[in-house]
């Protein structure tokens, strides 16, 4: 565990790593959203906003996945007292929150040529709402707690993160429990009821935006140990 | 026990307690939380009439009928094991459609009439393609194949 | 009504927000370790 929270080993992989994850999750994506766009056929019922789809889930899946790493990263910082891993709630915070946001957005856009409204306080949209509340909250704790030269997120923080967590499963399972004006899931353990020649460019957005997430965490997680670096600098030339 | 795994301890126990505390919210919120009312809650619940709700279904095959101002929809809301007659004037969403999930606000009339001031189509999990149309989600081999 | 409005405007938001992101968060990083690396040299 604490093999990494030397900075220096953590750098060594995370410096090629974010070129490695970059690159080829943005080709994904790209190439995913342009076959969602061009190449699969409408759907029988909705027509061609179905190809919202590309880009809802993933940006779905990153914000729920945002919230995920950052109550392990909680979890790490408070049982392991792992630096790294409080670096690491703060740089998902901010990206996590736009991609909450983006899912409310195309949600919204998709929903009013289907649904008939931009919006309805229903358990889906509700608790995913929440969500980007918690994402903000997180933030702003973050920012208010004082630096302690670490550049990660305060304990409190990070336990703010972990109990915003249970929250996770409820925007999973708030179809399922709750009448919700939002479907059912279409993609479940045991098979798909999305045809496979819909689907399949989702795999490729849906993988590309996971590597270009995981490129920009590495790159906010660089940036905040450079800037200890430069801090850590001036506090000796200070003293000195 | 070491500090760290008594803190391990502590943060295992503190999300258990959470998770557990968030399901028992969850569950009990299971009725005030449901965006609509199915046919079978109006049956079992009853629902008084010009209280405002959402009442959610499929609608009838067969059952969408045009009144002749043009304007006038009326049809049958049923989730399988309840059926409730429903009346709605003006512009439906392009999505509505017999045989397609709805969900209607608006409030009973004393005839036990769903009285609807607006609709919202809602659809299913079901994605495909016009030329496969028609096609279901088998639950037993997780495949869409055709209905017979 | 014409989905390939709604269809382009959700494409649109997403695609701004992952330029913004990308370009943000490699300039930050590039500033961030230049600096670093002048601090290591002086």
């Amino acid at each position: 565990m604490h093999r990494f929270a030397n900075p220096s080993r953590f750098l060594k992989i995370a410096r090629p790593l974010t070129g490695w994850l970059f690159w080829p999750g943005l080709v994904l994506l790209v190439a995913g959203a342009l076959c969602g766009l061009l190449v699969t056929p409408a759907d029988y019922l909705q027509g061609d906003t179905v190809r919202i789809l590309y880009i809802h889930v993933p940006a779905a899946w990153l914000g729920m996945a945002g919230w995920s790493g950052i109550a392990v990263a909680a979890i790490v910082q408070l049982v392991w007292r792992h630096p790294l891993a409080a670096i690491a709630g703060r740089a998902v915070a901010a990206p996590g929150a736009l991609f909450t946001a983006i899912c409310l957005a195309t949600g919204s856009i998709w929903g009013r040529p289907t649904w008939g409204t931009w919006w309805e306080w229903d358990g889906r949209m509700t608790s995913m709402l929440v969500l980007l509340f918690l994402y903000l909250g997180y933030i702003a704790l973050a920012n208010a707690s004082p630096r302690d030269g670490q550049g990660g997120v305060s304990p409190v923080t990070a336990i703010f993160g972990l109990v915003g967590a249970i929250n996770i499963p409820i925007i999973n399972r708030s179809v399922v429990w709750w009448n919700s004006l939002h479907q059912g899931p279409s993609i479940t353990m045991r098979g798909s009821s999305i045809d496979g020649s819909i689907l399949w460019p989702l795999g490729f957005t849906l993988l590309g935006f996971s590597l270009w997430f995981g490129a920009i965490v590495l790159m906010r997680m660089r940036t905040i140990l450079a800037r200890n670096k430069v801090e850590a600098r001036l506090q000796r030339l200070a003293r000195g | 026990m070491k500090a760290k795994h008594q803190r391990l301890v502590l943060a295992l126990v503190a999300l258990a307690a959470l998770v557990g505390a968030g399901l028992l919210a969850a569950s009990a919120l299971r009725d005030e939380a449901a965006y609509f009312y199915a046919p079978a809650d109006v049956r079992a619940k009853g629902v008084e009439p010009g209280k405002a709700i959402r009442l959610g279904g499929m609608v009838v095959k067969g059952s969408l009928k045009r009144a002749t101002d043009g304007v006038t929809l009326r049809f049958d809301v049923t989730d399988g094991k309840a059926t409730v007659p429903a009346v709605f004037s003006g512009i439906a969403p392009d999505l509505f459609k017999e045989g397609s999930g709805v969900v209607a606000e608006g409030a009973f009339d004393a005839k036990g009439t769903f009285v609807a001031t607006n609709l919202l189509a809602k659809h299913d999990e079901r994605y495909m393609p016009r030329e496969l149309e028609g096609m279901k989600y088998d639950e037993a081999t997780h495949q869409l194949k055709v209905e017979r | 009504m014409n989905h390939w409005a709604f269809v382009i405007a959700a494409y649109a938001v997403t695609f701004v927000g992952t330029a913004a992101v990308s370009w943000v968060s490699w300039r930050g990083m590039r500033r961030a370790e230049a600096e670093a690396e002048r601090a290591g040299r002086a």
